[in-house]
């Protein structure tokens, strides 16, 4: 892949050109983070809200139990997916010009499982006993946690899954944060010094390096399957109908490395802007991410089809009357954006020409983040509202609560982020220079 | 320092008593420890006095029902979250102090309960009640067990008397008018100025509700002394069927009686209009008797044909319902009594048939006509009437709510066709143990009449101005007499015009009795001290004449009960013991009686004469409005148990609605919530509409009992409207009582919607099969026994131990009158949540009652079934809790540990049954009536626990009773009996339609049930052959309804119509 990126830069840019960058933000970045620092307090202040009053403030009811609080854990924990799989999966199969995009794919995953660890939190009646009942501390009550409990799998893939991927992040920022050492002086150095655990770049290290990174690698790709498919057995271990169905741990993974892609796409785009890291991260990269976008999105096509024909083709009355009334009934509004968004408009990038316009897909992309947000609303709320006993049908409408706090968490998100990209390079210098021009390259033209 | 002096150890005591208990985390201590309560006299005199808690008072709150301010305790979570949101909060629980009692009353045990039998009196049925106290104050009533009425059953008007007692809207203190405003008085200047009052005049009058007992008697005997008529004294019910049928019987017999109906026995039951399971005479004793009546028993049950024009929850559990056009009640009696005529078998009996045979033969080309207006052929009734006359069969006509003006004439019609089947004196009693009827017919036409003469009125325990239709001009009339005096437990519309609004007793504070059979004699005793400044109504008048000096000779009320009671004492024959011991031994069983014997059926008049004009039916769109049948004519309104019951029907709850065909919805262009404005020639008023089934086209149904306009209820007030602006002045010319129903009516569609809190989004069962079963008598009869626990089972057994407790819910006898909701409600703790958050569906209600429609939309079938916690033994909710806050209980229980719970919720959306309640918000612990959800602490079940926001609960099958029951036994060395523990549902329910009890022992009752042919487990699929639906395996299994008429193919989807 490197070999067809038209590069305008050498190796020998790096250095400069992105640690400059990260002097000089744009403009637009500090607006940028202040509408996501005021999006934050605001989540807080609704959150604050909801603890104050009740879960009461929210827009949940008698059948409707989980509304948009768990759609908005489940769409993180899916944006926090793309992270792991471009660093580690493509980088087991060698595909270079992850090289260029997995730093801010990971941080991206790392702000975004932080995020969904704070939907359980935010979503339980009872916020100040849950944080510690759900460890399984050793505690005098002799009590224990159920470990049959989906959401007790929960907090363990969650938890594996964040640890795995601050540790693969950091690892991979360490030799960056050592040639950020030595750009600075006085107690600056002796920060980048101790975070960079006092990396000198020689070949010994280089050696350690390189395996543990393999080995992190190999340890978080199971991890890119396994958590979204046990995100999913919250869904699939119940009796619901619409929730109780074999497909959903596949399915969920599609979905979740759909939605990380287009949200990768979409936030790179940006950012690449505003730290001037264009001579970086080239059209070429963008272009393959958008390959994968669009792989992803006919999974997830498939993915809708075959739950329809399985309800189908189950007979259970049950399950089919939820996916009839999923696409015709209350709430078909949210399947058809879902379906418009995830499946149809994913399908212009088949053309070369839309597929390297920018604009285009960016907007798609963003399009994506909404259909898949919609794809987890519907799946949780339209499963809810109409179950087995018709005289417990309900309703639900999220209240101004929910939406602010959903708002919240992309301030939440994006502050985190920004914060990240103006004090670390946002694309890892050490890879780039393994895919990039060798300045002496350019001389001859030939060996 | 020497040791301290008594002065100060009874300070340091007090300072305990008063500082300890206000550093709540959870809640304050004061309503949660039982030692402080009863500690010393005064004490309890300062908790009675109090009434509202100062710190509560305080909060106002919209009636958006949110308060914005930030107490400690919510600043507390604030901070612990905001601090470390996943960090662990911990704070410790302040110490508590219990207080023992310093002298402990002789009858009082800390934690045991003391049972006092009582009589109800929130209608003049008059059940017998037995009221379960906790230190003094009632938590509970139940019905009297031994009691012939209700047998242990209680509706759920009676089951909210407790929230009545400590409502927070009760007057704390006599009152009187100044101007707009009502002023506290104290009793002493109450007494003196009545007294003087009614030294000067002789023109006294008492208007006062209906009653059987002595106090009638009473009030005739004060008047008197008073120098006032025997005559002033004007008794009112708005159950107009208790003076129809008295004035109907008069006439016919010669005496006012009401027949003791009880049909046990018989074969077929025909209603006509009839509402007997709602409001009728006595609706426990109803349900009791139709539930007997229609048990599957040896291949024989009972059939009950309702003919009806609303969809009443009467006619919802018949077996076969016919609707007709409003007002053709007397065309269908009548052509019920050709028929019964012309049929050979019917009685030969002289009088009757000859009646019979001069109403037929003036009303002949009318009844011919007949057939074809209603749209039902000549040969049903001839069908019918021959089943009536094959087996026995008893018809009962009109309602509540008259009909229209030929109410009585409709009952005298009533008793030609009881008289010709020859049901009297088999299913309906007149001549043995007869009912008395409570009021007089025709005293509200009298008091109008008299009211201009009159000086000072009395109006005791009856709120007329809510409940006579205001074009009867009585509130134009209580305005022009110069004393009216407002004597009522709770606050009525009458207050309003009042010059004294006095706070009356309680039926659960005073004293009194009823008769409510002729010669049966049911007592009731207050089972607690007033818990406000309030006086039983007969002693204030005992006041009243002793300052004017006209003394009768009683102490007080109880001294003049204890003195009738002698005659009582010699009627029953119980002479051989002293009469004191008497007294207490009624006292302690709460009722005696004699069965009476007369020959009045056979002193049958010649009524023809009174039949000879019948008012024609207008046509066109007609409005009817029926006694609510949870809190009748609005006297249970302000009670929130009951507004959140829902009616039974439409699931309403809070509001009132107008009930329209879905048809005649669709042909106005109406649609569900639109608000309409309904105009009659006496008046307009705006209504959501409310499409039912079931309705004849032609009728708009609206319910009474809401919209009341005192000027202190804040819980009633808002909810709902009254009706009865819309009718005109009609009376029934022979029983003189105002008509509610068949008023022509102008409906004029408005652009605005109000949404109704219904209980219930949808009403249709949507084709599923596995919810309600049924199953018709052909195959019930080769049904063989059924054995639900055998189910090819993966899972590993679970561990069992000495019992385990299921429920069988019978839907063939549930008749959906929510006395359970009512009665689980009270037991349990659960909190109304209010108008708005019902909206939301966020009821909590523990068992609720699911309705469901099928078929026609003219004339469907209708299902009510009660949906508790089903206890699974493979239970959804259990394993994916993550914090084991519900669990497996050894006994068989789907157990809730509250403490545990962190509200994740999951365990509700597992549940397919979606029994689970989840705490939305804190049900605050102020007083009761600011907002529905807030929660008087008094009324509050010691046993059990009360939650807090924030966490999962549900039907714990009574878990309290349970574990009395079983502390019991082991007391006793013995196992628990079957019976020995009922939970509140199914001791409540006036139908026995819930079993209860131990499923190893394979001879107890719920373990029959479980096997009988009937038996199934909701959402538990078809286990004969081989489908075992969601195999959730719960405790509580069901009994399919049986179809009666017909044939019902469940294969077919759409259940057999009619």
């Amino acid at each position: 892949m490197s070999d067809l990126v038209a590069w305008d830069k050498t190796i020998s840019d790096v250095n400069e050109g992105i640690l400059v960058g990260l002097k000089k933000p744009h403009p637009a970045f500090y607006v940028a983070l202040s509408i996501s620092i005021v999006c934050m307090l605001l989540g807080a202040v609704c959150w604050g809200i909801l603890i104050t009053y009740g879960m009461g403030m929210a827009g949940l009811n008698n059948p409707v139990y989980w509304g948009v609080l768990i759609t908005d854990f489940v769409f993180w924990v899916g944006i926090g997916h793309a992270g792991t799989l471009i660093s580690a999966i493509l980088f087991l199969f060698r595909a270079k010009w992850r090289n260029s995009i997995n730093r801010s794919a990971e941080a991206m995953t790392v702000f975004a499982v932080i995020t969904a660890g704070l939907f359980p939190l935010i979503h339980v009646g009872r916020v100040w006993v849950a944080a510690y009942w759900m460890l399984p501390l050793p505690n005098t009550h002799n009590i224990w946690v159920n470990f049959r409990s989906p959401l007790m799998w929960d907090v363990f893939a969650i938890s594996t899954y964040l640890t795995v991927s601050l540790l693969f992040w950091y690892m991979g920022l360490v030799p960056d944060l050592a040639s950020m050492r030595d750009r600075v002086k006085g107690f600056k150095r002796i920060v980048f010094n101790f975070m960079s655990f006092g990396w000198t770049g020689s070949l010994r290290q280089w050696h350690h390096y390189e395996t543990g990174y393999g080995f992190l690698a190999a340890l978080a790709t199971p991890l890119v399957l396994s958590v979204h498919s046990i995100v999913s057995w919250d869904f699939a271990m119940s009796m619901q109908p619409g929730w109780h169905t074999t497909i959903f741990p596949p399915y969920f993974v599609a979905g979740a490395i759909l939605s990380g892609c287009a949200m990768v796409y979409s936030l790179v785009l940006p950012l690449r802007w505003m730290f001037h890291l264009e001579g970086f991260i080239r059209k070429e990269h963008l272009e393959a991410l958008i390959k994968l976008t669009l792989l992803t999105s006919t999974i997830v096509a498939y993915a809708y089809g075959v739950e329809f024909f399985v309800a189908w083709y189950s007979g259970n009355e049950y399950e089919w009357a939820i996916f009839q009334k999923r696409a015709a009934g209350p709430y078909a509004f949210y399947f058809w954006v879902m379906v418009a968004c995830n499946c149809v408009f994913p399908l212009l990038f088949w053309s070369r020409r839309l597929r390297t316009n920018p604009t285009v897909c960016f907007i798609v992309c963003l399009l994506v983040n909404v259909g898949m947000w919609f794809e987890r609303y519907n799946i949780i709320i339209s499963s809810l509202v109409e179950d087995f006993l018709p005289s417990a049908w309900g309703h639900y409408e999220p209240t101004w609560i929910e939406m602010g706090i959903t708002l919240g968490s992309f301030g939440w998100f994006f502050t985190w982020l920004l914060i990240f990209c103006r004090f670390f390079p946002l694309v890892s210098m050490s890879e780039l220079k393994l895919i990039m021009p060798k300045p002496l390259r350019r001389k001859a033209g030939g060996h | 320092m020497g040791t301290p002096t008594t002065d100060e150890l009874e300070k340091l005591e007090k300072q305990s008593l008063v500082e300890a208990p206000h550093e709540d985390f959870e809640r304050p201590a004061e309503s949660f420890v039982p030692g402080p309560y009863y500690a010393a006299a005064e004490e309890v005199l300062a908790e009675l006095e109090e009434g509202v808690p100062a710190h509560v008072a305080g909060v106002k709150a919209s009636s958006k029902g949110l308060d914005f301010s930030v107490d400690r305790r919510d600043f507390m979570r604030l901070f612990t979250v905001a601090t470390a949101a996943t960090a662990a909060a911990c704070v410790r629980r302040p110490v508590e102090k219990a207080v023992p009692y310093v002298h402990q009353p002789i009858d009082q045990l800390p934690g045991v309960p003391t049972f006092y039998s009582s009589t109800c009196g929130s209608c003049a049925a008059s059940c017998g009640i037995v009221v379960k106290t906790r230190e003094g104050r009632p938590i509970k009533l139940e019905g009297n067990p031994e009691h012939p009425v209700n047998q242990g059953a209680l509706c759920g008007l009676g089951q909210a008397q407790l929230q009545a007692l400590y409502h927070p809207e009760r007057l704390k203190a006599p009152m009187q008018r100044h101007g707009q405003r009502l002023d506290p008085i104290q009793w002493d200047d109450v007494y003196n100025i009545l007294g003087e009052a009614v030294k000067k005049t002789q023109k006294i009058g008492i208007f006062t509700g209906g009653t059987t007992g002595h106090r009638h008697e009473f009030f005739r005997e004060a008047l008197e002394r008073l120098g006032a008529p025997k005559t002033a004294l004007y008794t009112w019910e708005p159950n107009s069927l208790w003076s129809s049928t008295a004035r109907a019987h008069e006439i016919a017999f010669g005496k006012a009686v009401i027949p003791r109906v009880d049909i046990k026995h018989a074969d077929l039951l025909v209603g006509i209009g009839s509402d007997c399971l709602e409001v009728g005479f006595s609706p426990v004793a109803a349900a009791k008797s139709l539930s007997a009546f229609r048990a599957y028993y040896n291949g024989k049950t009972g059939r009950f044909v309702q003919f009806e024009t609303n969809l009443s929850m009467t006619g919802s559990n018949a077996d076969k319902r016919w609707v007709i056009a409003p007002g053709s009640e007397m065309q269908v009696a009548l052509l019920l009594v050709r028929a019964l005529y012309e049929n050979a078998s019917s009685n030969k009996s002289g009088l009757a048939r000859k009646i019979a045979e001069s109403l037929l033969r003036k009303h002949q080309a009318e009844l011919d006509r007949a057939y074809g207006t209603l749209n039902i052929p000549k040969a049903e009734f001839e069908a019918l009437a021959a089943e009536m006359l094959q087996g026995g069969a008893a018809l009962l006509v009109g309602g509540s709510s008259m009909f229209s003006q030929d109410a009585t004439k409709l009952q005298l019609v009533g008793i030609l066709g009881n008289l010709l089947i020859g049901s009297y004196e088999k299913f309906l009693f007149i001549d043995r143990g007869w009912m008395k009827p409570p009021v007089i017919s025709g005293d509200l036409e009298r008091f109008l009449a008299d009211a201009p003469q009159l000086d000072i009125i009395f109006v005791i325990d009856s709120d007329p101005v809510f409940t006579v239709p205001p074009s009867w001009g009585l509130r134009a009339a209580l305005e022009k007499i110069p004393t009216v005096v407002s004597i009522q437990a709770f606050p009525a519309d009458t207050d309003r015009l009042a010059h004294f609004a006095l706070p009356a007793h309680h039926a659960l504070e005073s004293w009194g009795d009823e008769e409510p059979v002729e010669g049966f004699w049911s007592i009731r005793q207050p089972v607690i001290r007033p818990t406000t400044d309030s006086r039983q109504a007969e002693d204030m008048l005992l006041w009243i004449l002793a300052t004017s000096g006209k003394n009768l000779p009683y102490a007080d009320y109880h001294a003049y009960l204890y003195k009738k009671w002698e005659v009582v004492q010699q009627f029953t024959g119980n002479l051989s013991v002293v009469y004191d011991m008497f007294f207490k031994a009624v006292l302690r069983r709460g009722f005696i009686g004699k069965l009476m014997v007369q020959s009045l059926s056979a002193q049958l008049k010649n009524f023809a004469a009174e039949l000879q004009e019948l008012r024609v039916m207008p046509t066109g769109l007609q409005l009817l409005s029926p006694l609510d049948h949870r809190f009748h004519d609005g006297r249970g309104a302000h009670l929130p148990v009951l507004q959140e019951t829902g009616d039974a029907v439409t699931t309403v709850t809070w509001d009132t609605w107008a009930a329209i065909n879905p048809n005649t919805m669709t042909k106005l262009g109406l649609k569900r919530n639109q608000l309409v404005v309904l105009s009659t020639a006496a008046g307009k008023l705006t209504v959501p509409v409310y499409p039912l089934p079931g309705l004849h086209p032609d009728v708009i149904v609206c319910p009474r009992g809401n919209g009341r306009d005192d000027e202190r209820s804040t819980i009633s007030y808002n909810a709902g409207l009254n009706p009865l602006v819309l009718f005109p002045k009609a009376q029934d010319p022979l029983s003189k009582e105002p008509v509610t129903a068949g008023e022509a009516v102008q409906l004029t569609a408005t652009a605005e919607w109000f949404r109704l809190a219904a209980l219930q989004k949808h009403h249709d069962i949507a084709n599923r099969k596995d919810i309600v079963k049924k199953i018709d008598l052909p195959s019930l009869k080769h049904a063989k026994k059924k054995n639900l626990d055998q189910v090819p089972d993966l899972f590993p057994k679970l561990e069992e131990s000495e019992y385990r407790w299921g429920m069988a819910i019978d839907l063939d006898k549930c008749t959906g009158c929510g006395a359970c909701v009512a009665a689980c409600s009270i037991e349990n703790n659960v909190p109304q949540v209010g108008r708005e958050q019902v909206i939301l569906g966020r009821e909590m209600t523990w068992i609720r009652i699911d309705r469901y429609f099928y078929g026609d939309v003219n004339s469907p079938e209708v299902s009510f079934q009660p949906v508790n916690c089903q206890h699974c033994n493979h239970a959804p909710c259990e394993a994916v809790c993550p914090v084991f806050a519900t669990t497996h209980d050894p006994e068989g229980l789907n157990a809730m540990t509250y403490n545990r719970c962190v509200g994740t919720r999951y365990c509700a959306n597992a549940c397919p049954y979606k029994v689970r309640r989840f705490n939305w918000w804190t049900h605050k612990w102020g007083d009761m009536g600011k907002r529905a959800q807030d929660r008087n602490p008094r009324a509050m079940n010691p046993d059990v626990t009360v939650r807090t926001r924030g966490v999962m609960e549900k039907c714990s099958l009574c878990v309290g009773r349970l574990r009395d029951a079983k502390h019991v036994a082991k007391e006793t060395g013995r196992k628990i009996p079957d019976g020995g523990v009922q939970t509140a549902c199914q001791q409540t329910c006036p139908s026995n339609a819930i079993v209860f009890g131990d499923l190893h022992d394979t001879e107890s009752r719920v373990s029959r049930a479980r096997q009988d042919p009937r038996a199934y487990l909701m959402l538990g699929g078809d286990p004969e052959n081989g489908h075992y639906g969601l195999k959730t395996l719960p405790n509580v299994s069901y009994l399919s309804e049986v179809v009666r008429y017909g044939s019902h193919q469940p294969e077919h989807g759409q259940p057999h119509n009619q």
